[in-house]
């Protein structure tokens, strides 16, 4: 990519530098395993909010059931270790494989669609899925327990479990690595295809771009994303439930990105993170916690219109760029 | 086959209302053919035919020999056809060169990028600027362009990818003089140095009688007339009526 | 006569009120062009304040409506002034923000009212033909929504309709004519936002009154109003009456759990397979 293209993409590496190292040395600032569990959490909700930024910001597909993705992984992670018996790593990569191949049908299933009928199918699929696995039970191996629904299903990890410390540090190593890789395919020739298509579907067909393929490959990427996001949260939390098929679950996805700035990356990631972490993290009630969470998102998007990051991007975006009409334009 | 393009008794309704009633159109290799009408004709409608926008709903499209009737639009662009469109429809959030480059890639789609090809794509971009005039304004928005430019934008993604036949949609119009006259020579040698052919769409005589070879007439979904754009003034005295009402319309 | 009659009558009667809805939500998609999530939180509202009414002694449907309408008015207008129209520029924030309200509102009726089902009580039936209840509920609504069908259709169609069409049209050109655009956004977001919480103010005699109830009305609409497109009033009507009946015989011949499976799957297969004559064009704005 020529490097003289500051437009389309903000220049955070400043901010992201910094804040990946504080929270390298967060937890040398003495956190109880509460916090830490919190913040744990908390990278894996925003890898998975940036996988929603992929298809719902870049590729501008807005997804109302990325926790389909999400609940297929952990649910092939606990069902795969607890009645079929596969060590976790196997069970890991099947997740892997089966959460893209679901995005690989929703990508195909909405790929002809536009704007909110995608939001309306991707939403009847995730609620679908959602209704299915609460009505499904399943039996343990040894008899004498009955798993699925609510109560969900255990995930059989076989090692000692992680301390607090490692477990952290594991998922901060994910979320690093996952944020690189998320902003290097959104700077590249697919994520440049992915922004034309968000734009105007008829000028990037007009101008060769197999849009059904894009979208689908846009929908497999973030579904990989979000499934690797899954097996961490299987692997962290031990257990599979039908909370990860939820609506709540796909709603905050949309709504964390929006907050933080559709198709920035960056923005979902941050505002992920530290959203969850405030609502988690801190004393308040759960009644309280959603009140605070709903005025916060409409008081965010009433002032900074694209999220956080988007606006300020579009405000940086526009002092940057010479003003068109004072040379050369005719 | 001597005809690069040929379209056979395309017929299209949309519900009840019958656009496209048994329509004939040919394009040979080199030329330049004006397609005129009045809105509501169905000129616009061939043109999505003929483009992949629509598919007909009886008829067929052949290009280069080859059956592309349900060729999808992409599809089309990658085998030689593209078009521009009449409201152009820029990337809200992608430069000039990003906008072009997007249909640089994709025309690529079928060669495998080596390392000597991505540096190529880089000057064949820079050069499609030049050649079109966008250049200077290759950093700005795309959205922020005035008409003008954004009329040559849609021409260097059109032909972008070596096409061999364009269908410029109307491109001409609404412009200011010199917009238009710097759009026209740049048809020309497009025409004249790549050989492409052109199949151009107006409900502007003037410019139909400087540019084509041949001239389309279609009112009513239907081909009335074919022949030398310098006789269209004299066959079609009552449509320069309706181009008179369009022109107080357009400003 | 069978139970499957009063099943189909109230089925018919519930999808009135889903077509009240489904009305609404296509004047906002089409007039305010935004995708309304906030649209099933006034339906619950309306339910509320019928609860909260009956509660006070207050019986009567048309009072339901009324208050409802008023309270849900100045709640959409209010909503329409400070968030959707600031908004405009960013459609998908506008959506997420009106979801935003529908949690806030969600999680506001838990907080005044619990979690737990309420009901109103069914009080004395309007009339009993073959075996059949009719209630009042289900025969005001069935009235308003053939009014409002009608009413609408009428609108469109007439010389009072235009600025509303224009304003949907080109908003640009509806201003340059010197229409308020900004006060008309506002208003028919209350005014559809009225409508919505008169369809629960109208329905909440036959549903469980819970915080969440407004979810699946909400869903139902939206693919009502999508499948029939805006401007054909009476394919509303008749599409979301059709749901209705689906939605209540399925909930008696199966289970509740499944009507709603079942509409999800109507969804799919709608969007999936897009018989002809479906909104290809859809509300025409890509986020």
């Amino acid at each position: 990519m020529k490097k003289s293209e500051p437009f389309r993409h903000g220049k955070f590496p400043g901010v992201l530098a910094a804040g990946a190292g504080v929270l390298l040395l967060l937890p040398l600032a003495g956190l109880d395993a509460f916090l830490l569990n919190v913040l744990t959490l908390g990278f894996l909700v925003a890898v998975y909010t940036g996988s929603w930024d992929i298809v719902g910001g870049v590729a501008g597909q807005v997804s109302l059931g990325h926790a389909l993705f999400f609940g297929t992984a952990t649910y092939a992670c606990a069902l795969l270790t607890s009645l079929a018996g596969c060590p976790f790593p196997l069970a890991a990569v099947a997740a892997l494989l089966l959460a893209t191949a679901a995005g690989a049908a929703v990508g195909t299933l909405s790929a002809p669609l536009k704007g909110p009928f995608v939001a309306l199918l991707t939403l009847a699929l995730g609620e679908a899925a959602h209704e299915f696995i609460l009505g499904q039970t399943f039996f343990s191996p040894q008899g004498g327990y009955s798993w699925g629904g609510e109560g969900g299903i255990p995930v059989l990890l076989r090692v000692q479990p992680l301390s607090p410390w490692t477990a952290y540090y594991a998922a901060l190593a994910f979320l690093v690595l996952s944020t690189w890789l998320m902003l290097r395919i959104a700077r590249s020739e697919e994520g440049l295809i992915w922004t034309a298509l968000s734009g105007s579907e008829l000028s990037a067909r007009a101008s060769g771009v197999d849009v059904l393929r894009y979208k689908r490959r846009a929908f497999m990427f973030a579904a990989a994303l979000a499934g690797a996001a899954g097996v961490g949260f299987a692997a962290f939390v031990g257990r599979a439930t039908a909370d990860d098929f939820s609506l709540e679950l796909s709603f905050q996805a949309a709504t964390f990105a929006a907050v933080g700035g559709r198709g920035t990356i960056v923005g979902p990631v941050l505002s992920a993170l530290v959203l969850h972490s405030l609502l988690q993290g801190t004393g308040i009630p759960p009644a309280g916690r959603v009140l605070l969470y709903a005025l916060a998102l409409l008081l965010t998007l009433r002032f900074f219109p694209g999220g956080v990051a988007g606006t300020l991007r579009d405000r940086v975006r526009s002092r940057r760029m010479v003003a068109p009409g004072k040379e050369g334009n005719r | 086959m001597s005809d690069l393009l040929l379209a056979e008794g395309i017929t299209k309704s949309f519900g009840t209302t019958r656009v496209l009633r048994g329509v004939n159109l040919a394009v040979g290799r080199g030329e330049v053919v004006g397609l005129f009408g009045p809105n509501g004709s169905g000129k616009t409608t061939l043109a999505n035919i003929i483009s992949g926008l629509v598919f007909p709903d009886r008829g067929r499209v052949l290009f280069e020999g080859k059956d592309i009737t349900r060729m999808t639009m992409d599809a089309r662009f990658r085998a030689g056809i593209s078009r521009t469109f009449q409201i152009p429809n820029p990337y809200p959030s992608l430069t000039v060169v990003e906008s072009v480059r997007v249909a640089l890639l994709c025309g690529q789609a079928a060669r495998q990028p080596g390392r000597e090809e991505k540096a190529g794509l880089e000057e064949e971009l820079d050069s499609l600027l030049g050649r079109t005039g966008l250049f200077a304004q290759r950093f700005w928005p795309a959205a922020k362009l005035s008409q003008g430019c954004l009329r040559r934008l849609e021409f260097a993604r059109a032909i972008s990818c070596r096409p061999r036949l364009v269908l410029l949609d109307e491109v001409f119009s609404a412009l200011s003089a010199k917009d238009e006259a710097e759009l026209v020579a740049l048809m020309r040698s497009l025409h004249r140095e790549e050989g492409i052919s052109f199949l151009l769409i107006s409900h502007n005589p003037l410019i139909l009688e400087e540019l084509c070879d041949r001239v389309v007439a279609i009112e009513d979904g239907r081909v009335f007339w074919e022949g030398m754009p310098g006789d269209l003034a004299r066959y079609v005295p009552a449509t320069n009526h309706a181009h008179e009402n369009e022109m107080h319309e357009n400003g | 006569m069978s139970p499957l009659a009063q099943v189909l009558v109230d089925g018919i009667f519930t999808g009135a009120s889903y077509a009240l809805m489904a009305a609404g939500l296509a004047l906002i998609l089409g007039v305010v062009k935004v995708v309304n999530l906030s649209h099933g939180a006034f339906f619950t509202l309306g339910a509320y304040v019928a609860y909260v009414l009956e509660a006070n002694g207050v019986d009567h449907p048309v009072a339901a409506v009324v208050m409802a309408a008023a309270i849900a008015f100045a709640f959409g207008v209010f909503l329409g002034k400070s968030f959707i129209n600031p908004v405009r520029s960013h459609p998908f924030s506008v959506a997420v923000g009106s979801l935003g309200f529908a949690i806030l509102f969600e999680q506001a009726a838990q907080m005044l009212w619990g979690p737990h089902p309420l009901s109103i009580d069914l009080g004395a039936p309007l009339a009993t033909l073959h075996g059949v209840t009719l209630r009042r509920w289900g025969v005001i609504s069935f009235l308003l929504s053939l009014g409002l069908a009608g009413g609408l259709s009428l609108l469109l169609s007439g010389p009072w309709g235009l600025p509303l069409k224009l304003i949907a049209e080109d908003e640009e050109i509806a201003g340059s004519v010197g229409m308020d655009v900004e006060k008309i956004r506002y208003l028919t977001f209350g005014a559809a936002s009225a409508v919505a919480a008169v369809a629960g103010a109208l329905l909440a005699p036959a549903m469980a009154i819970t915080p969440t109830m407004g979810r699946v009305p909400l869903i139902l609409s939206l693919i009502v109003v999508i499948a029939s497109g805006m401007e054909k009033v009476w394919n509303l009507f008749f599409l979301a009456v059709g749901l209705g009946l689906l939605s209540n015989v399925s909930a008696y011949l199966l289970a509740p759990s499944w009507s709603y499976v079942l509409l999800l799957a109507v969804i799919c297969l709608l969007l999936v397979l897009r018989p002809s004559g479906l909104a290809t064009a859809g509300p025409g704005r890509d986020y």
